[in-house]
């Protein structure tokens, strides 16, 4: 106890101390646990996106192919009467 | 730029040797106010739980001046903030979990 700046160390009482690191290992022990849950979860909701996207994007392309058909029918509807 | 670089290797030995009384300083203050607990304390921590229970089944902790009662608070705060760390920790990210 020389020279520390700030004085003689505080003796923190034992519960503190215990409550400090007690909570640390619970936390970093839920924080794996929790994490671990989650990204299963993730990892199963990602195969199922997956496969509904392929579902998804053919549909839409369908989709798209029809309505882009029917924008040229409509303009060449508007383009042939002129002539 | 190269000397820049070259530079980096002995920046670090220095700052690593400027540090090292300061970490000696903060070392030994952690071996007082950081440690874990020891074995020989936990007589010491079951009777400071059984105050704390004590305390709010009689209703003593109503009878605590204002300061004391901020200290306490503050201090319970604090504890239980280091759950909140652990969790970052565990997750291994910071804000929220990494799916």
């Amino acid at each position: 106890m020389s020279e520390l700046p700030y004085g003689p160390p505080v003796r923190v009482s034992p519960l503190i101390r215990f409550g400090r690191w007690s909570f640390l290992g619970a936390g970093i022990l839920y924080g794996a646990f929790h994490q671990n849950r989650l990204s299963k979860k993730e990892a199963k909701f990602r195969e199922v996106e997956a496969k509904e996207k392929v579902i998804r994007d053919e549909k839409l392309k369908k989709e798209k192919a029809i309505a882009a058909a029917a924008e040229i029918k409509a303009l060449e509807e508007m383009v042939a009467p002129k002539k | 730029m190269a000397s820049a670089v070259g530079k980096v290797p002995s920046l670090i030995g220095s700052a690593i040797a400027q540090a090292r009384p300061k970490f000696n300083i903060f070392m030994k203050y952690a071996r007082v106010e950081l440690a874990p607990p020891k074995l020989s304390e936990i007589p010491q921590i079951k009777a400071g739980i059984g105050k704390l229970l004590t305390s709010a089944k009689t209703g003593a902790w109503k009878d605590q001046t204002i300061k004391q009662a901020t200290l306490n608070a503050l201090v319970g705060a604090e504890v239980i903030f280091w759950f909140y760390v652990g969790e970052c920790i565990g997750k291994r990210h910071i804000v929220g979990y990494d799916v």
